[in-house]
């Protein structure tokens, strides 16, 4: 008798069941921002009724503390991990509906101006990364993973770069909770800052998309100081976001030269992979308001889906940060990468005001 | 294997990013707006 042998079979997972999985953890996020939407309405009020001398706190702040604590005290169970992981696609939706409050003329006009400054921010970042990771001996691949998180834009440039430069899991999961946690620590420093420093919307927004690693933090920081500040912020964010692929190209060839990735073919191919398709989509919107596509509510609709997508994000912001997880990362890498962000938020301040005096602004 | 199937298992192939869903969902929500699916959106 021939012997039987049971392979196990590894069944693909439907789409459906993918769908049903997504939506605990998006229901957790939806009830996690409209609490801090809530919160913000009724605390204010409650304080002003009883004559409190209480700060106005936004609902972008009540949505990430409230993620932050079930994050940090209960945890999130797994069930709704799936769902939560899902934030990085409403600040994407929400990104590109924003498109609709912006003129092209503007963004030419403001994309033009943090292009250069962004050019600047990428190369005295990487250069001194760069720097610093050879000072603190780390691995050199762990230290271009940091490098780019810091220069370009957080989690995302990260990915893209490990596996363009074949760099280790440990590498990466290092970089990412460096940058995760310097994220998270830059949205409660820079409003401060920026208030301190009685900085205008407009450089405030400049510095937090310049000076703010990830996208959904850039983002977050941005809209705790204004909603002008907010916009500014995505508008340089997205612009740093674009340069992506230009950066991770040149590592991955500088990597492939040294005989430790695979050489790169067609670049004009990687070039596109790697770009940030929700910056076109952005842009795409923004030609279509520009061009009365959609008339005065209807660019108000847009804006408030822009604001309930900016929302689950936020949330989910809060529920994905747990700071246990990030201490067993290791100190150094997190050394690095916080001496690098403080220098970069004091050089990327500097390029504001140096812009504000060149511009009159 | 036919052609047809062999066609079939390489579209198959194409996944859209995670970007590319982002900007279909938005566009398609804007589109809604557009065509008065969704009137108001109340914040």
């Amino acid at each position: 008798m021939a012997d039987v042998i049971t392979v196990p079979q590894v069944q693909p997972v439907q789409p459906a069941l993918r769908f049903l999985r997504v939506i605990p953890g998006v229901l957790l996020l939806a009830g996690v921002g409209y609490a801090g939407k809530l919160l913000e309405q009724n605390v204010g009020a409650y304080a002003k009724a009883r004559h409190w001398t209480f700060p106005n706190i936004e609902y972008v702040l009540w949505a990430i503390v409230l993620g932050l604590l079930i994050s940090n005290t209960v945890g999130v169970p797994e069930i709704f991990r799936t769902g939560v992981a899902t934030y990085e696609f409403w600040l994407k939706a929400g990104i590109v509906l924003l498109g609709a409050r912006f003129l092209l003329g503007d963004i030419l006009k403001l994309g033009g101006v943090s292009l250069v400054l962004v050019a600047i921010e990428i190369a005295g970042s990487l250069a001194f990364m760069t720097f610093l990771g050879r000072l603190f001996k780390l691995k050199p691949k762990l230290t271009t993973l940091l490098a780019v998180g810091s220069a370009v834009c957080g989690v995302s440039a990260i990915i893209a770069t490990k596996g363009a430069i074949e760099a280790d899991d440990e590498d990466s999961s290092f970089s990412i909770a460096a940058i995760l946690a310097l994220g998270a620590l830059a949205l409660f420093t820079f409003p401060v800052i920026g208030h301190f420093l009685h900085l205008s919307d407009r450089a405030y927004g400049l510095w937090a998309g310049l000076g703010v690693d990830n996208t959904a933090e850039a983002t977050a920081a941005g809209a705790l100081y204004s909603d002008a500040a907010g916009k500014l912020a995505v508008l340089v964010k997205s612009t740093r976001n674009a340069m992506i692929g230009f950066v991770v190209l040149a590592y991955a060839i500088y990597w492939a030269s040294k005989g430790q990735a695979q050489a790169v073919g067609n670049k004009a191919a990687f070039l596109w992979q790697k770009f940030p398709k929700f910056v076109l989509g952005f842009l795409l919107i923004s030609v279509l308001a520009t061009y009365h596509f959609f008339n005065k509510d209807q660019v108000g609709a847009l804006a408030n889906l822009s604001r309930w997508a900016f929302l689950l994000t936020f949330a989910g912001v809060g529920l994905r940060t747990n700071f246990s997880d990030m201490r067993k990362q290791g100190l150094r890498p997190f050394a690095v990468g916080a001496i690098g962000e403080v220098v970069i938020a004091g050089f990327t301040l500097a390029l504001v005001y140096g812009a504000g005096k060149i511009f009159g602004w | 294997m036919s052609a047809e199937v062999e066609r079939g298992k390489k579209g198959s192939r194409w996944k859209p990013s995670l970007d590319t869903w982002a900007v279909l969902v938005a566009f398609l929500l804007a589109l809604l707006v557009r065509t008065g699916v969704f009137k108001h959106i109340p914040w």
